[in-house]
């Protein structure tokens, strides 16, 4: 599903992300998490096609981010951290906007764009500028694009900032159950507890080089701290 | 074609979405025809008069036609550039865009297309007028219009398509995490093509046949034709061709301009798909440091309280490291220097009027002249200094330090080198005139009036139509309420200067014939420097109070 080969990005001399080897198969969700500049957004922009590695190679569903990006892209749903939305538009505008941009049947977008709008409380919502939304009601938003085109793979930067303990709880449930229909999910996270009730893995990346990947008893026994929870796990490794 | 419809559709809906009060729509568009009209009706009455001088008539108002489209067309190349490079790299919607799948140079040729309109819609609707009036003098009939629309049209898209081609080249060469120096680049740049675009045209030199040696040499310099390869003197040649009934070659210098506008779109669009993506990848980096900052000296504001200290460090620390600024402090210089050049080159002796007069004249209509430099550089510093708090403005509104204070330190920062910019452009031009004393501390007095209320009504007026969200903080001096700025510093120094000139010309007469004023010219002349004093001082207060007021409703 997701395949990255020795994936590296170097901003002048400084070197965000190195060699990273990663494989993700189908209808796993993977939690990649790091300390502050540790390189998750880098390596997240890279498997969204935002920015190019500066060697290595980026493979989504065996098709080539380099070779075929608009493809690979047709796979994706992405959900970046501070997500830029057009505030003069319409929440269904946006929706129509992402719709045409994927190329999804035109015909069942109403019913898609109405039925992926309830699905994050929106629908009374869909007619308002987006500049009257709150952060969450944004966030919601671009929960509801990237899943318009019913995407195989979902890569997602933060996925619970600005969300309500209601947003939270059907974010986690709606991973789950995507994960159980076989899509993928990468998010990279900073709040642990997270990753560990939803994640089948996690890949832990401390100064651009993945340190640690397993499950999370498998990191737990790493540092020998099955007792203890992810958070004192990740604080030895990162240590 | 699909996805190009698309990915224009999120700009067209906003600005559909983007719904105005019907007052403030009003009032642009009343000025927005004010000034059409004012250009329509001064075109007309100078191509009128060229029409009127037998024989040279024509050459001068072609050799006028030649240099409003030089000047179009260097105007349109740079414009383009800066937008084309904050359009192609540095808008916030790329990230969002670069994710989809859409192939970058479908993304590159939208985003060419609102570059091109952008940088271009309101040369071309201001100098429209002066095409209609050339058709009118001229008695052309309508192809001459539709070939002059036509040749704008492709003149924009090459200016636009090259500076497009020279922002794709420039982003990927230099290094992505320097992107913003590009804008230095393309300050200096400006500077010398407008060096050069003036001692091209060397308008002086048409006013005054006296530094030809023949009446010969002067026609032969009116006929020179600028250089061919010029797009520009495609779009003369075509222009000049139609108005003179010779449509067919007119036809020939469209189709020049066409072939070269096509041509360059094309280039672009293969370029755009061959490196456009890697520019877009390079300018996504962490700005690293071009020059490593000392440690300010926060010393030196020791006497202030410290979140006023704060506040002012902030200002000048965040002034001088956006490197954006400093492209405009060059073209700044630029500007003054050309403003200085101009006063020292004015043939005075040769003047019919006498010198004396006429340099206390000049020198009391140059008060104006550098009031309206300030407007124009107040409009680009003061102006956008509240809304360039961008997002970050919730810090102020909660941090201890009242709105009022905020403002007033606005105020000072801007205040003080603004006071000096003026003062010195209006010293040296003085010099240069060789004015009377008298004329020399008016203009100093004067000027230590005006500044301070342009200022405020930049800062106040800012303060009152802030734009937080605007993806370039600058451009906010095109809205609203950076119209009202302007149109409100054209009355106020209107005001100060038409209230200064009776009491003045009165004193200038009464010293140059020796005699002494009487009591009604002391009366008006107090009178007048006293209203003039007033308005001053309420042109300082009453902004400022309405930003403060307007500011504290405001949120973000």
């Amino acid at each position: 599903m997701i395949e990255l080969k020795n994936l590296s990005r170097k901003y002048g001399d400084f070197t965000a992300v190195e060699n990273l080897n990663l494989f993700v198969p189908r209808g796993e969700i993977f939690g990649f998490i790091g300390p502050n500049g540790a390189g998750k957004t880098t390596t997240i922009k890279m498997m969204g096609g935002i920015i190019s590695p500066t060697s290595g190679s980026i493979h989504i569903c065996d098709i080539n981010m380099e070779e075929k990006p608009e493809k690979a892209k047709m796979k994706i749903g992405f959900i970046p951290d501070r997500p830029y939305l057009y505030e003069k538009l319409t929440g269904m505008e946006f929706l129509k906007f992402i719709n045409d941009l994927y190329s999804v049947d035109g015909n069942s977008f109403y019913k898609n764009a109405e039925e992926k709008l309830a699905m994050f409380s929106l629908s009374d919502w869909a007619g308002e500028l987006i500049e009257s939304y709150s952060h969450g009601m944004k966030q919601r938003l671009i929960f509801a694009a990237a899943l318009l085109h019913n995407p195989e793979l979902i890569i997602v930067d933060e996925p619970l900032v600005g969300l309500d303990p209601e947003g939270i709880k059907m974010v986690k449930d709606l991973f789950i159950n995507l994960a159980k229909q076989g899509v993928s999910i990468f998010m990279s996270t900073h709040t642990l507890k997270i990753a560990e009730d939803v994640c089948h893995r996690v890949g832990i990346i401390n100064k651009g080089n993945l340190i640690a990947v397993g499950t999370i008893d498998e990191l737990k026994q790493k540092t020998n701290t099955e007792k203890a929870d992810l958070e004192e796990a990740f604080l030895t490794i990162t240590r | 074609m699909k996805n190009l419809i698309t990915l224009l559709k999120p700009r067209i809906l906003s600005v559909k979405n983007t719904k105005d009060s019907l007052g403030k729509f009003c009032f642009l568009t009343f000025f927005g025809l004010l000034l059409w009209a004012g250009i329509f009706a001064i075109s007309l009455k100078v191509l009128s008069y060229f029409k009127s001088i037998e024989q040279l008539g024509d050459m001068l108002a072609f050799k006028l036609l030649s240099m409003i489209l030089i000047t179009l067309f260097s105007l349109m190349l740079f414009s383009s550039i800066i937008t084309a490079l904050s359009k192609l790299f540095l808008s916030r919607d790329l990230s969002l865009l670069s994710s989809m799948p859409v192939s970058s140079y479908k993304i590159y040729f939208t985003r060419w297309i609102e570059s091109t309109i952008d940088s271009a819609w309101m040369v071309i609707i201001y100098t429209l007028p002066v095409f209609i009036s050339y058709g009118i003098i001229f008695k052309t009939g309508p192809m001459f219009y539709i070939s002059s629309c036509l040749s704008i049209i492709f003149l924009t898209s090459i200016a636009s398509s090259i500076s497009a081609i020279l922002v794709l080249l420039a982003v990927n060469a230099i290094p992505a995490n320097r992107l913003k120096n590009i804008f230095i680049f393309l300050g200096i740049s400006l500077f010398m093509v407008l060096f050069i675009a003036l001692r091209i045209l060397r308008p002086e030199r048409l006013v005054d046949p006296e530094v030809f040696a023949t009446t010969l040499v002067y026609i032969k310099s009116l006929r020179t034709p600028a250089s061919p390869f010029l797009p520009s003197t495609w779009t003369f040649d075509c222009m000049q061709l139609f108005l003179t009934g010779s449509n067919i070659e007119g036809l020939f210098h469209l189709a020049l301009s066409f072939s070269c506008a096509g041509s360059l779109v094309f280039l672009s669009l293969l370029l755009a798909d061959a490196i456009y993506f890697k520019g877009l990848s390079k300018a996504d980096t962490a700005n690293l440091r071009f020059i490593r900052y000392k440690e300010f000296n926060s010393r030196l504001f020791g006497f202030l309280d410290r979140p006023i200290r704060a506040i002012v460090i902030k200002e000048i620390k965040t002034f001088f490291r956006d490197q954006t600024q400093w492209s405009q402090i060059f073209l700044l210089g630029a500007l003054i220097l050309i403003y200085i050049y101009n006063f020292s080159v004015l043939p005075l002796d040769k003047a019919p009027i006498k010198t004396v007069y006429l340099q206390n004249i000049l020198s009391f209509l140059n008060i104006g002249l550098a009031s309206f430099v300030l407007t124009a550089i107040s409009a680009r510093f003061a102006y956008p200094s509240v809304s360039i708090e961008r997002e970050a403005f919730w810090l102020i509104k909660s941090s201890p330090v009242s709105k009022k204070a905020f403002l007033w330190i606005k105020f000072t920062i801007y205040f003080i080198p603004l006071l000096i910019l003026t003062e010195v452009l209006i010293i040296s031009t003085n010099i240069l005139l060789n004015v009377s004393t008298f004329m020399m501390v008016l203009s100093i007095v004067t000027i230590l009036f005006i500044v301070p209320g342009v200022v405020s009504m930049g800062i106040g007026l800012g303060a009152a139509y802030p734009d937080f969200k605007a993806e370039n903080p600058v451009q906010t001096v095109t809205s609203f309420g950076g119209f009202l700025f302007m149109v409100l510093c054209a009355v106020f120094i209107g005001a100060v200067i038409i209230l200064e000139s009776g009491p003045v010309y009165n004193i200038f007469m009464a010293d140059f014939y020796n005699r002494p004023l009487t009591t009604y010219d002391w009366l008006w002349t107090t009178g007048s420097f006293l209203v003039a004093m007033i308005i001053s001082i309420l042109a300082i207060i009453l902004p400022m109070r309405f930003g403060i007021k307007r500011l504290s409703n405001i949120l973000t």
